[in-house]
This record gives structure tokens, sequence and C-alpha cells, in this order.
């Protein structure tokens, strides 16, 4: 057991933070606000140059060959900062699928791309009442090597700016795996606002072809692959609430120690000392569950009720810490001259996304009934 | 970063398992039930020299002190394993006071009592607060006066539970009354044998059916030195001391026993429809509220006693363990009790009672955790600062 991090752990983490720190200030963020996307391609461009995008590609594909742990870390610091830039949708849900499912030719084919920053592949996780991925309504039938896929998915990030979005589809032998291009005849994308402005995009699709060569995973382990997909991009986005919550609270903790009231900082005053320490504790436990669904996810080991409880801590954490900071910093932060409401808005969306605490509580209580989760 | 146990600590755990279920017979369960967290009966104290004997209690001690070698994680294990077993283990002997004492007190004292506490022969009470002197304990009255070779102790304690089974007190007092040097700087510890003469004890019964004590120490010599540590410099070792409590206070060892426990009756109970307690969605809901609780909890701990293995435990998380475990604990109680419904408040000397009535009981010793061992205001005080760098708050 080791509750620290290794050398490399640190040099990515330390790596990012200096790298984000520097290049998405609240000025660099507020001018990627009027552009009609929210992503800063230059900033992009940087981290592929740092090796930070490739730090869980293999090095033979470009990348650095480190861990979900590392990769998870730089999702972290991204939090920290409201970076504008789709670390969770390309590096989490796309390429980590391509990589673990994917033929030679098709990691050969986009690995290096998604590594040097030269391309984005995105993934498609949600659909319209149904946020299993791993239990797709979209549908796929065979057309001869090829396969036609129709249906809609929703809130796909970056499909607009994406060569290629990861869709789960069910078939009469199970759920299969693909890659299509936004581009391809019969797809129609329709720009949706999301809380954050991270660009979403409806995806419908009618009778899209795929090509043999672009299908990740086959019907017969198609649903595991999507599980695999779901419980990492479950557990990126708890390390990115980390870093949201952790910020807001740290930016709340320092203006009460400036603020001041009857003459005095208002931090000195006792119940916006435990309002904040409260905060504190929650962000400890969302820190130490996710680290643990991170460790168990990096050694291969099953961590279904482990990722459950992270996704909790993530919607409950976010929740109360991102209302706290903006309740203590009073008027100044709903001011968009500061930087905290954008906080808000990602301890929100991510909250929200891929299972929400009441939903993922309701599916840890039937694993406790199976007897699938007990204390030990 | 690693968060699993290493497999021989998993094959620890599961040695210690099969030890306890050999170990924790129905006459010695029943013994214990009786004096719920107390212990002290005759097949308490035989279990705890077993305990001993076996080299358990001092598995995380050092090899020259009489210990097993292993780190604190081992060490916290066997007090995880001992507590899920709902064993009474004087764990502020063991835990807390036992460490402080070993690092700071006389070696005559040391090598007299170390043994003992690692051979399950002794417990050792705990004397800081005073009718007077709470939460604001550095404001303690009770005085050690040098007298030739010998400290002469005089005052009274509050709530110095187990000093009815103590062979020994650890008790605080102020050696220095200057009022131009601040208030904790003037305080020793001492270590008084509860036979000494002129130290007497009156009980005070609790809500939650656990006994404790009120102290009285009037002119009690002891030696020079029972002092433990420098003269004036007892502050350090209460707070260290107070940090070590508040992790073992929030041991999840036994409240992951007693989900487990809640969860299967759930699960093998029916209504009288014929369906299963557990197949209501809000007996789920409960039961996923206390295990996601339980999961921070346990990292919790285990962090705090990895953060032991490599130096100092940090004031900010003790304190988190302390409030967030404490609280989560009040929480547990009801969540599991609400599952039971009208059958948690059967006392366990009732008919019906569902595991030894320890839901009944639990709730009413509950009040206990969140003020006793520092009070959850000032633990979240000491978060605020240390933790997030706000001002001190003004008293």
């Amino acid at each position: 057991m080791d509750f620290s991090f290794n050398e490399t752990q640190k040099e990515v983490q330390g790596l990012a933070r200096q790298m984000l720190t520097d290049l998405a200030t609240v000025e660099r963020l507020n001018a990627i606000d009027q552009q009609d996307d929210r992503f800063d391609a230059d900033l992009w461009k940087q981290l592929a140059e740092a090796g930070l995008l490739g730090v869980a590609i293999d090095e033979k594909f470009g990348g650095m060959g480190f861990g979900f742990t590392e990769l998870a870390l730089f999702v972290e610091e991204v939090g920290r900062t409201v970076a504008p830039v789709p670390v969770v949708p390309v590096l989490v849900s796309a390429a980590m699928p391509i990589q673990k499912f994917g033929s030679a030719v098709l990691k050969k084919a986009w690995l290096p791309r998604i590594a040097s920053g030269e391309v984005l592949v995105t993934a498609a996780l949600a659909e319209d009442r149904n946020e299993d991925p791993a239990l797709p309504l979209t549908t796929a039938k065979s057309k001869g090597k090829s396969l036609l896929v129709s249906g809609t998915k929703i809130c796909v990030p970056f499909a607009k700016m994406a060569e290629r979005v990861l869709v789960s589809a069910k078939t009469s032998k199970g759920v299969v795996v693909v890659l299509v291009d936004p581009k391809a005849k019969g797809v129609k994308l329709t720009r949706q606002v999301s809380t954050t402005r991270e660009p979403w995009f409806e995806m419908i699709m009618k009778d899209v072809v795929v090509p043999e060569a672009e299908i990740v995973v086959k019907a017969d382990k198609g649903a595991a692959a999507m599980k695999w997909v779901s419980e990492r991009t479950m557990t990126a986005m708890c390390a990115m609430q980390i870093g949201v919550s952790d910020k807001a609270m740290r930016m709340t903790a320092s203006y009460a120690c400036e603020r001041q009231q009857f003459g005095v900082p208002i931090g000195t005053f006792q119940a916006v000392q435990h309002r904040a320490a409260n905060c504190y504790m929650d962000v400890e436990c969302l820190k130490l569950t996710t680290y643990q669904a991170m460790s168990l996810l990096d050694g291969g080991f099953e961590a279904t009720n482990e990722v459950l409880i992270a996704k909790i801590w993530a919607g409950d954490t976010g929740h109360r810490v991102s209302y706290a900071a903006q309740h203590l910093h009073g008027g100044f932060g709903i001011d968009r001259d500061y930087s905290l409401w954008r906080y808000s808005l990602w301890a929100r969306q991510l909250e929200m996304s891929l299972g929400t605490s009441a939903r993922l509580l309701a599916g840890l209580g039937e694993r406790i009934a199976a007897g699938k989760a007990y204390a030990d | 970063m690693k968060l699993e146990l290493t497999p021989e600590q998993e094959a620890l755990r599961k040695e210690l398992r099969v030890y306890f279920k050999k170990l924790m017979t129905p006459e010695l369960l029943d013994e214990v039930s009786q004096t719920p967290g107390e212990g002290g009966g005759p097949l308490f104290w035989k279990a705890m020299k077993k305990l001993g004997k076996d080299g358990w209690i001092g598995v995380g001690w050092p090899k020259e002190l009489g210990g097993r070698g292993m780190s604190e994680l081992e060490q916290f294990i066997f007090v995880e394993e001992v507590m899920r077993a709902g064993f009474p283990f004087p764990f502020l002997t063991t835990e807390s006071v036992g460490p402080i004492l070993a690092a700071n007190a006389s070696p005559r004292l040391k090598k007299m009592l170390v043994p003992k506490i690692l051979g399950g022969e002794i417990i050792i009470a705990i004397g800081y607060s005073e009718p007077a002197a709470g939460t604001d304990l550095a404001s303690l009255k009770t005085t050690a006066r040098k007298d030739g070779d010998e400290w002469v102790i005089n005052g009274q304690k509050m709530w110095t539970s187990l000093a009815h089974h103590a062979s020994w007190l650890w008790v605080a007092a102020r050696t220095n009354a200057d009022p131009e040097v601040k208030k904790h700087k003037g305080i020793s510890m001492f270590l008084v044998p509860a036979d000494a003469k002129g130290y007497s004890l009156s009980p005070v019964h609790t809500l939650g059916d656990v006994r404790t004590n009120a102290t009285y120490y009037d002119d009690v010599r002891v030696p020079a030195d029972h002092l433990v540590g420098e003269i004036d410099g007892g502050w350090k070792m209460i707070t260290s001391q107070l940090n070590r409590e508040r992790l073992s206070l929030v041991n999840v060892g036994s409240f992951s026993q007693l989900f487990n426990n809640v969860a299967k009756w759930a699960k093998d109970t029916k209504l009288a429809d014929g369906s299963r307690v557990i197949d209501q969605p809000w007996v789920q809901i409960n039961l996923a509220k206390a295990r996601t609780g339980l999961e921070a909890l346990r990292l919790i701990c285990y962090r705090q006693a990895w953060s032991m293995t490599v130096g100092e435990l940090s004031m900010q998380d003790a304190s988190a363990a302390k409030v967030y475990g404490t609280e989560f604990f009040v929480e547990l109680y009801r969540l599991l009790g609400e599952i039971l419904g009208q059958s948690s408040v059967l006392h366990r000397d009732s008919k019906g009672a569902f595991l030894r009535g320890r839901l009944e009981m639990l709730y009413r010793t509950a009040s206990i955790i969140t003020f006793g061992g520092g009070t959850n205001e000032i633990q979240r005080d000491i978060i605020a600062m240390a933790g997030l760098w706000m001002p001190r708050a003004k008293r």
C-alpha cells in the first residue's frame, strides 16, 4: 500500500500543472469564450509538444507509455485550471479503447496522430434517456463486411472537430464498438449548448457505413469493452472533479482571508471556517475514493464497486463544494470577471455526466442486494 | 501510488480473521456485551493476555520493545480485525498512550510498562478533562509540585474512562502557574499507579451504558521519574496522543461488520408478502449510502496509518478523519437502524433483539464521539487553519 505518487507521476503532475497554470490564464479563458467553440487549439498543440497528450499511449505509437494513473493525474490538473481542452473524451474515452481493443491497423492509424495533436478522436457515450453505453439503443446491421449504423447519440463532445467518433451500437449478436466518421454520409450533427460551453453535438446517424477496418470491438466482446470505457471515463471525470473542487475550495479559503467585513477578514469567523472545513473533508473523500479506483483500474483489477463509489463522491462533493464556494465568495464569486463561475459550471457538468449520485447509489444498492458489494 | 494491500497484508488479515473466530467464543461475546466497549471481565482479561502472548498487540511495534517489528499498517490491520470481531480492545492504551509513553517515559517506567502493555496485562486510563476544563483543555487546574524526590499531585479529573479497570493513569497536571507563561506551556505528564495513596474514583453512568469516572488526586505522591518527558513539555505529548486517538476512534472494523450483518439480515429476511427486506428500493439506497461513506472512511484510516509509517501524522488529516468518521457513524446507525425499523430499538436484554442489541446501544453511545476526543468544532477550526491556511479563530 502506497499513498504517495512515484517520480513519474510527480513529473507528469508537475509538468501539467506548470503548463496549464502558465497557459490557461483567466485572460486566455476569456478570449476562448469569444470563440464559437470552447477549445484552445494552441494549448492542445503545446500539450502535444510536451508529450502530455500521449502520456498513456504506447511509445511505439509516439506516446510516453505510462498508465491510466498518470493520465488521470493530468486530467486532474485540467480540472484545476478548467482549461478548454478535451482530455477526457479524446484521451480517455477514445484513445484508451483504441489502444486496448483496436487492430494493429487502427492503432497505427490513430494513436500517433492523437498523441501529436494532429487529430481529435472523440467518443459518444450518451443517448437520450440512456446513459449506459454498454446497452446502446443505436443499432448496427451487416451489409457485406461493413456495418450500417443508425441511431442518435447526444451530448457528444467535440464531434464537429473530430475525425472519428467512437460509437457503441447493438446488433443481433451483441454490442459492437466502431469508429464513425462524423463527416460520413448519413451523419447529422446539431450543436447543443452545454452549461460549461464545452462544444457538444447531437449526432443522428442513419444507415452510416462503417467499413470493417473501423470496427474496434466485435459483437461478442463489445458490451464488456464499453463497460471498460465507462469505468475509465467515470474515473477520469472524478479526477477532473478533484481538480475543480480542490481549486474552488482553495480560492474560497484565500478570498476569506482577504475579504474584510466588520473590520476583520471573514475567514476569522468560525461559521465561515467550518463551511470551508466541510469542503476539505468532502475533497479528501473524493480524492481517496478516486485514487483507489485509478489504482485498481491501472492494476487491471475488478473495480465496479469502487468506481461507483468514487463517482457518487464526485457528484456529492462537486455539488456541495461549488455551492459553498459561491456562497462564501458572495457577490464577488458570481462576477464573470473573476474565474470562480467556471468551476461551478464544471462541477455541475461532471456531477450530471455518466451517472448521477442518485442513479449510481441505486446501482450500488442492487449490487449489495446481489451479495456483490459487502464491506470487506 | 498503489492503494491495495500487499499479498502479505491480505494474508495477515485472513490469518487474523480465523484467529478471532476462534477467540470470540459465545461466552466471551456474552460477557463483553454486558459492558459495551469496556471489557474488564475475567474472560476479557484472559483473551487480552492471549492476544499479548500470541504477539498480536505489538504486531507493528519495534522488536527491541518486544513487538513483531512490522509497520503501523500491519498494526492498523490488527486493530481493524480486533474491532471487527467485536472485542472491546483497549486501543487508547495500546495504540495511543502506549507509543507516546514508549518514546518519552523514563527508562525504568518504560521497562516496567511496555511489556505489560504489549502483554495485554494493563489498561492505562487518561486523565485530561476536568470539571472546568474540557474543550479548553489547556486551562486545566490539577497541579503537580516537586517535593524532594517526589511529585505531589492535587486535583480532580472528569471522564476518566476505563479508570475502574486501569492499573495506571496518564495524568496532565500544571507544573507552571506563572501568569506570564502561556497556559499550554505549563503542563506536564505523569504516570500515576492506581493504588497510589490519595487517589480515588467515583463512577459516572452514561446514556450509552458506558461507565466512565471522576477521579480524585489528594496529595498523591509519585517518584520523580513518573514525570514523562520534560517538565512543562506535556502539551506536545497530549496533542500527539490525541492525533493517534482520533485515528483509533474511527477505525472501520466493527462498522464494516455491522454493515455486512444488516445487509445479510435484509437479504435473508422475508416480509409478509414473501419478498425480501432487501428487495425494497429504499433499503438498497440506505445500504448504498452506508457503503459509500464507509469506503471513504476506510481509505482515510489507511492513508493515516500509511502516513505514520513514512513520517508524521498531519494535524488536519487527523482532525478530518475524526470529524468525518464520527459524524458518519451517527448517520450510519440511523441508515442501518431504519432498515431494522421497530426492532432497531429493542434493548439487548429484550426478546427479539437483533445482533445483541448493538444498534439500539450504538445510537445511544454515538453522541459521545462527536465531542469526545476533542470536540468537532475545534477539529474544524484545526482543519481550516492547518489544511486551508485560514486565520486562527478568536476564542
